[in-house]
């Protein structure tokens, strides 16, 4: 890519600037332009064949839905069903007697302490440990290695193993917090009640925080050696180098693991939904969960069209402030 | 120096510390897996005489076999049909400023923002239409999994892809194509031998993706294409109280990722970081 970039742009002064008109950027070199745009088209075109019919199209089907009276009495009719106009958004967001809209109103609300306590957990977690693998010591090449572990077990052990962990008789985290060292007098009920959303929490960061350890780690390795020293000879502790140095320079990197993260989180299903079940109660019901559920369970499709409208809605509000806040980091890093 | 020393060791056995919390719920799942029944509900654990009982089990309790055979097979499918798209799109993309390489390259990161109910209510309508109106069947079967994981980790494999051919030196391709290669002969015969870790990293990569991927299957399937999660998932409802055969359950579906994983480590961590370093 850079050498390309290189061409076009070293040619760049060579052309007069495009009018408007023209539309056009500057031609790569080698006048044949057409037929190498061709060549790359047809290259892409088997994956954007399967990204519309996948993406695309059901997306906008989606979009559709979300404005159809869609369930059990229509759900014969599929895509025919009668309009809805905006009902389905008015239920959601705004019908204080509409059970829906309460139910949505709470799975956001956990959605979002899940997110923001999870993705703090990970970022945080992954720059410590990461920190700590960036030194000198034996096994060093093993420990990085075995670090990542638990970002392959797959979500759904996760969510079984943890299940299992959390029993609150036989379970081995109550045993270890009330029988082994006595920190807790009794023994908590974590899979249900209020302690159910830090069942599904805890394991989360559990198996984000490798990735994002690796990311830094990465990061890390990049960050010249030369500016530590220089900084340690005009006596600048590490506290202070961390701070002045390795934190600015590791910040696109924190930036991009930030919006992959919340967008991941947001979306999370899996959790919940094998450790706590198709309903995992009001404390730990994420929006995930709270729309498959209306939908497949109470055949609420146009209800969950429109909740997933919202829910996207709602992403792209966080893509637009991320952008805003993290632009300068993306375009100083290129 | 010496507390200097001092500091230095206290952060080692942290970092040993850290690596011991981080796998020991791994450990609980194995240790758990070796026991019987019954030590597990009791938490009397008899660390010392393991048993593979539950192992045995685990295959007669649900069709587990059914569930693993088509995870392998969907999974198998999608990765690669996937990693060859991939290939294709992320080449096109590492190397050709085409016109729409912008508005592509977005959009392809574009599709990871969409919420996975919005698109899953559409597609599940839609195959619930196509097996009421035509001969083609997708609800319920291998292939309607296998075309729409396919889809679904294709943007993520791009980027894997892309940033391997980025990697490779241009000259590669100039040269041979001076010798009278094709641009396309080029790609297959030059590039794509020598992006073959990337295309095993990217594989691997789609295929843990797609192992761990529950949203779809459950909506999409009923009977016939239920994968691992969905068996996990069946197993709880029936069995809840077999955890030892649960727990096997567990190691059994994690350990072709395991090694799928550490047998590709070196490509797999280049792959994942390559945005890290450098743009």
């Amino acid at each position: 890519m850079a050498s390309i970039d290189t061409v076009t742009t070293s040619s760049g002064p060579a052309v007069p600037p495009d009018p408007p008109a023209q539309a056009g950027r500057a031609r790569p070199r080698r006048g044949h332009g057409w037929r190498r745009d061709r060549f790359a088209y047809a290259l892409i075109a088997p994956a954007v064949l399967f990204m519309v019919a996948i993406h695309l199209l059901p997306t906008l089907g989606g979009g559709v839905l979300a404005f159809k009276n869609l369930n059990t009495f229509t759900f014969s009719q599929l895509f025919g069903a009668p309009w809805a106009g905006l009902r389905n958004f008015e239920a959601i967001l705004f019908d204080d007697a509409n059970p829906l809209h309460n139910g949505f109103l709470n799975a956001a609300g956990n959605t979002a302490v899940y997110t923001v306590v999870t993705v703090a957990g990970v970022l945080i977690g992954g720059l410590l440990i990461a920190l700590l693998l960036n030194r000198e010591f034996p096994g060093q090449r093993i420990v990085r290695t075995l670090m990542l572990a638990p970002w392959v077990v797959p979500s759904f052990v996760v969510a079984v193993l943890w299940g299992f962990m959390w029993q609150s008789d036989v379970g081995i985290v109550n045993k270890v917090l009330v029988d082994y060292t006595g920190l807790l007098d009794d023994r908590p009920v974590w899979l249900l009640g209020p302690n159910s959303l830090w069942a599904i929490i805890i394991p989360s960061i559990w198996r984000g925080l490798p990735f994002c350890m690796l990311i830094f780690l990465a990061g890390l390795q990049a960050v010249p050696k030369e500016l530590h020293e220089a900084a340690a000879i005009d006596g600048a502790g590490p506290i202070r180098r961390f701070f002045y140095i390795t934190l600015p320079l590791l910040r696109p990197l924190i930036a991009v693991q930030l919006l992959i993260q919340v967008i991941y989180a947001a979306y999370q299903f899996t959790i919940p939904w094998i450790m706590l079940g198709t309903n995992p109660g009001e404390h730990a019901d994420l929006l995930m969960t709270l729309i498959v559920r209306q939908s497949f369970s109470n055949n609420l499709f146009g209800f969950g069209a429109a909740a997933s409208v919202i829910v996207m809605l709602a992403m792209s509000l966080w893509v637009v402030v991320w952008l805003a806040a993290f632009r300068r980091d993306l375009e100083t890093q290129r | 120096m010496t507390r200097r020393r001092a500091t230095n060791w206290g952060l080692n056995a942290l970092t040993y510390l850290v690596l011991i919390v981080m796998l020991a719920p791994i450990g609980w799942l194995i240790l758990s897996s070796l026991q019987t029944n019954g030590a597990l509900s009791s938490g009397e654990y008899d660390v010392f005489s393991p048993t593979f009982e539950a192992f045995s089990g685990m295959w007669k309790s649900v069709d587990f076999g059914h569930y693993f055979a088509n995870s392998l097979i969907i999974c198998g499918a999608a990765a690669l049909f996937a990693t060859l798209f991939a290939a294709s799109a992320g080449y096109a993309l590492a190397r050709f400023r085409f016109r729409g390489h912008r508005a592509y390259s977005l959009t392809v990161i574009g599709t990871q923002l969409i919420p996975g109910s919005l698109f899953l209510l559409p597609l599940f309508i839609g195959f619930i239409w196509l097996r009421q109106n035509t001969p083609i069947s997708l609800y319920d079967t291998r292939i309607g999994m296998i075309l729409v994981y396919t889809a679904f980790f294709t943007p993520v494999a791009i980027y894997f892809m892309r940033s391997f051919f980025q990697a490779i030196p241009r000259d590669l391709e100039d040269a041979a194509m001076v010798d009278g290669c094709s641009r396309f002969g080029a790609f297959v015969r030059i590039v794509l031998p020598n992006a073959a870790p990337g295309l095993v990293a990217t594989f691997i990569y789609a295929f843990l993706f797609a192992w761990d991927e529950l949203l779809f299957v459950q909506a999409l399937t009923e009977s016939r294409a239920e994968t691992i999660p969905i068996g996990i998932h069946n197993f709880i409802a029936g069995y809840a109280q077999e955890y030892a055969q649960l727990m096997a359950a567990g190691v059994v579906s994690t350990v072709p990722v395991i090694v799928a994983f550490y047998a590709t480590q070196r490509w797999l961590v280049r792959g994942m970081t390559a945005g890290a370093v450098k743009g």
